[in-house]
């Protein structure tokens, strides 16, 4: 029994869509699970009804937020692919600019107001089944929640942070560097990718469910930040969280 | 295989680093080798493709070999589903050489054996541990390592070889009879080499170190549960679990089912958890067990220090300073197991062991001659000492012992208690070459002595003979001190010529002032006395005294009292109100070593000074 499957794009890259379409290893797997009816990107058509919605990119304005609930409508399963759906991600940032400057420095100046509004996560308009966090996404968890959601299950996020990756790929810590991360409070499930590569964790993948905010703060300002340095740490990523709604 | 048992005898082989790589290169034809090694720049400790990339020295920061006696992500069994579900067994571990494993690593294999094979043994576990040879090599502490506290930084056995340093070499420890074969095999010429005799090891010097020996924290921590550390420590606490992953003995896991992706199976495998995650001690109707990250940090420290000791008798700790290295948060073990024990001291300072045997010092201020080989030492003590007359000290001379001497001197003499020793052994002869200005050990004082408050409004009757002066003589003092709460104070004292009376100034003051009654006699016709002669009971028979309201003090040779007993109690004084002086060699003045025992009276205890009602019936009271 496969999955009627779909994918929509909202405010965002396509970077979570295209992470998608490069598993080409596993799309003879992938073809047993589900049926992609809806794929703006590869296929046309489309609008009857869904088992699983695969909804990318933030969700601006009135009609982004039409659209949104339209797929919901119709569809059994929601689920948020990637930073910018699961969390706003670094589309929060249009926060801090006025609408109007930031649509002139983007488009040019003079160009028409798109009316696009305060990006939000899809949370803040519909119900979410299930998340695939990151920015991008990582292919093997997207098809992790895809055949827990095939066979039934609740799919499980990591629930420890970024530092048990580093750990176990035995990556020198990034505090040592002397630099901060946000790895000890962001959710694993990225094996560490940025700090492996050379770079702190910017905390793409939102924070655990859990995060030891006061320790971490106590830790950041041993270090030397200050609350400006910690916020902007924080803001690029992990703005919109449970703060939209 | 597997033939893990210890060589009978140790065997130690000369070998060069060119052999050692050479034994790597031709073991890797069969087994796969691992060892520290540099990877993108960073240090790991990982399989080896070119023998040249081992580290033999190498910092105490890699990963241990838990990663791969008992890896994370563990196939335990594969199942097929599609039709009839099938299952399969996971296919026997890859032969492997663990080279180049610090001491405490090496230790940290033993504690998972020990909780691993208890009980019905890990089979998973069990297969990659016979299947991997292990090959120890030394190490140089660094600033988180407190191996020397746990006693890890040497280890013995549990190891097939071990490469020690020596000089320009190596010289290879055989532990095993496989660890022999592998040698032959693969080093046939260091194997055939003339054994060298065993490298003279000494322990490792570490700056972290715990304040006491591993024993004392089972206790420390059963008295530190509630102790609000383990808040402090939580609040630090990120929850991140790098303490427990790195840690080369924690191997809490969870179990879990990886489904391939078209279904068809997949397999059940463990992958490391952590006591410091959320949700690892989960309950099944909600809730955690241990919910907070105080609790979890507890749960760390009990099982590392407490729960494992109680049950295999090893910390499951081997002070490698992973945890500490690593942790953001700064939570160090020793850090917090120190600050709990010097807590523990403050509440209660734990004695030295052997500290009540130790003497206090004390200064000898006179040493004078008081005729008959008898010699008076006053010293001075570092603090003002509690006594009643007719107790004891311990008195040292360092290299020839101790022995006890009673108290000459009254109390309320400041910090100063005096003493006449008669030269006879050893060590009073020591005494005897004391000068002003010399130490002595003094312990004490000892004894129950004289109840002066007791004596008090009544007649005292003294009776002395020889060295019994001594302890009636800091009676006399006290009574001195206040002696119009006394009734008539008679003192008789016999000795041997008229040499022989001690502190004649004071019997002669007393005499002078009046202030007592003194009688002398001397035992034997001497040209130059004009006293009476006779023993001491002589001086009973003229006595007008109250006697139903006298009390008796009497010290002397133990003959003395078998005369003066029944005849004082003759006089109508009853056997409460006469006080002896039974004073034996008492040894250690603790009432422990028994030497001074009396049927079953402790003198130093009880004693020296006794009435005549508590021993007349004690057969071994050779005074009664």
């Amino acid at each position: 029994m496969k999955l009627r499957a779909g994918f929509f794009d909202f405010t965002g890259c396509e970077g979570c869509q295209l992470t998608v379409l490069n598993l080409e290893d596993a799309f003879f797997d992938l073809a047993g699970l589900i049926d992609v009816v809806e794929f703006r990107e590869v296929l046309t058509g489309g609008g009857g009804p869904l088992d699983v919605a695969f909804v990318e990119g933030s969700i601006c304005g009135p009609h982004e937020e039409a659209r949104l609930k339209d797929v919901r409508r119709r569809s059994r399963l929601l689920v948020a692919l990637g930073a910018c759906a699961d969390t706003t991600g670094v589309n929060a940032l249009a926060r801090f600019r006025d609408p109007e400057d930031l649509n002139g420095r983007v488009y040019g100046p003079g160009a028409p107001p798109r009316g696009g509004g305060r990006p939000k996560p899809v949370s803040a308009v519909v119900p979410v089944d299930a998340r695939v966090p990151g920015c991008p996404v990582d292919g093997g968890e997207f098809l992790q929640v895809l055949q827990a959601l095939a066979v039934g299950r609740a799919p499980n996020l990591p629930g420890h942070a970024v530092c048990v990756e580093c750990k176990l790929a035995e990556l020198p810590c990034v505090f040592d560097r002397g630099e901060v991360c946000l790895g000890p409070i962001v959710r694993a499930g990225c094996g560490a990718r940025c700090p492996e590569g050379g770079d702190r964790c910017r905390g793409c993948r939102g924070l655990v469910d859990n995060p030891r905010s006061t320790p971490y703060y106590r830790i950041l300002e041993d270090h030397g930040l200050t609350e400006d340095d910690v916020l902007a740490e924080f803001r690029l990523f992990n703005l919109g969280e449970g703060k939209v709604r | 295989m597997a033939d893990r048992r210890v060589l009978p005898e140790p065997l130690w082989l000369p070998a060069t680093e060119v052999e050692i790589h050479r034994l790597v290169r031709a073991a890797m034809t069969a087994y796969e080798v691992v060892g520290a090694r540099e990877r993108r720049g960073r240090l790991t400790m990982d399989r080896l493709d070119d023998p040249s990339d081992l580290l033999l020295s190498y910092p105490p920061r890699v990963h241990s070999p838990k990663k791969f006696l008992f890896p994370n992500w563990e196939k335990l069994f594969r199942f097929r589903l599609g039709g009839r579900v099938q299952l399969e067994a996971e296919h026997t571990a890859v032969p492997r050489v663990l080279f180049g494993l610090h001491p405490c690593d090496l230790h940290a294999v033993r504690i998972l054996d020990d909780c691993l094979f208890d009980g019905q043994a890990d089979s998973a576990y069990r297969a990659k541990r016979e299947a991997s040879i292990l090959v120890g090599v030394d190490c140089e502490p660094d600033d988180h390592c407190f191996c020397t506290s746990l006693g890890t930084d040497r280890v013995a056995d549990g190891f097939d070889l071990f490469l020690h340093r020596d000089a320009d070499r190596y010289l290879v420890q055989v532990g095993t009879a496989r660890g022999r074969s592998f040698l032959e095999r693969f080093a046939p010429a260091v194997a055939a080499r003339q054994g060298a005799p065993p490298l003279p090891l000494q322990p490792k010097k570490t700056r972290k170190r715990l304040a006491r020996p591993a024993e004392a924290l089972v206790g420390l921590l059963e008295a530190g549960y509630e102790h609000p550390i383990w808040t402090e420590i939580g609040d630090r606490c990120l929850g991140c679990g790098t303490c427990t992953l790195l840690c080369p003995s924690c191997y809490c896991f969870t179990v879990e089912d990886r489904l391939h992706l078209d279904l068809e199976g997949g397999e059940r495998v463990r992958a490391w958890d952590s006591c410091q995650f959320d949700q690892f001690a989960q309950l099944s109707g909600g809730g955690e067990a241990r919910a907070n990250q105080a609790d979890r940090q507890r749960h760390r420290f009990f099982r590392k220090y407490k729960y494992l000791w109680e049950r295999y008798h090893r910390t499951a700790c081997v002070g490698c300073g992973r945890c500490s290295r690593e942790c953001l948060a700064g939570i160090d073990p020793v850090d917090v197991l120190n600050r709990l024990l010097a807590e523990q001291d403050e509440a209660a300072p734990a004695p030295a062991p052997g500290r009540e045997y130790q003497p206090d010092l004390a200064e000898v201020v006179v040493a004078e001659p008081l005729g008959a080989g008898v010699k008076r030492l006053r010293l001075r003590l570092p603090r003002v000492p509690a006594f009643a007359p007719g107790t004891f000290v311990s008195v040292s001379v360092f290299g020839l012992g101790e022995a006890p001497f009673t108290i000459a001197s009254g109390p309320g003499d400041d910090t100063h208690v005096e003493l006449a020793v008669r030269a006879a052994g050893n060590l009073s002869r020591a005494l005897h070459r004391l000068e002003p200005g010399d130490t002595v050990g003094v312990r004490g004082p000892f004894g129950n002595g004289f109840p002066v408050d007791e004596l008090a409004g009544q007649d005292v009757l003294l009776v002395a003979g020889g060295l019994g002066l001594v302890i009636l003589r800091s009676l006399l003092l006290a009574v001195l001190s206040r002696r119009r709460e006394f009734g008539r104070v008679v003192l008789l004292y016999g000795a041997a010529s008229p040499d022989a009376f001690l502190f004649r100034d004071d019997l002669r003051r007393w005499r002078q002032d009046g202030v007592i009654d003194v009688r002398l006699i001397v035992d034997g016709s001497d040209g130059g006395w004009c006293g009476p002669h006779g023993d001491v009971t002589r001086l009973l028979r003229n006595l007008d005294l109250d006697f139903p309201r006298t009390v008796a003090a009497v010290s002397g040779p133990a003959d003395m009292y078998r005369f003066t007993n029944p005849l004082l109690t003759g006089l109508g004084i009853s056997p409460e109100r006469i006080f002896l002086n039974l004073e034996r060699r008492m040894k250690c003045g603790l009432g422990k070593c028994g030497k001074c025992r009396i049927n079953d009276l402790c003198v130093c205890e009880e004693g020296p000074v006794l009435r005549y009602s508590q021993v007349r019936h004690l057969r071994e009271a050779v005074e009664r």
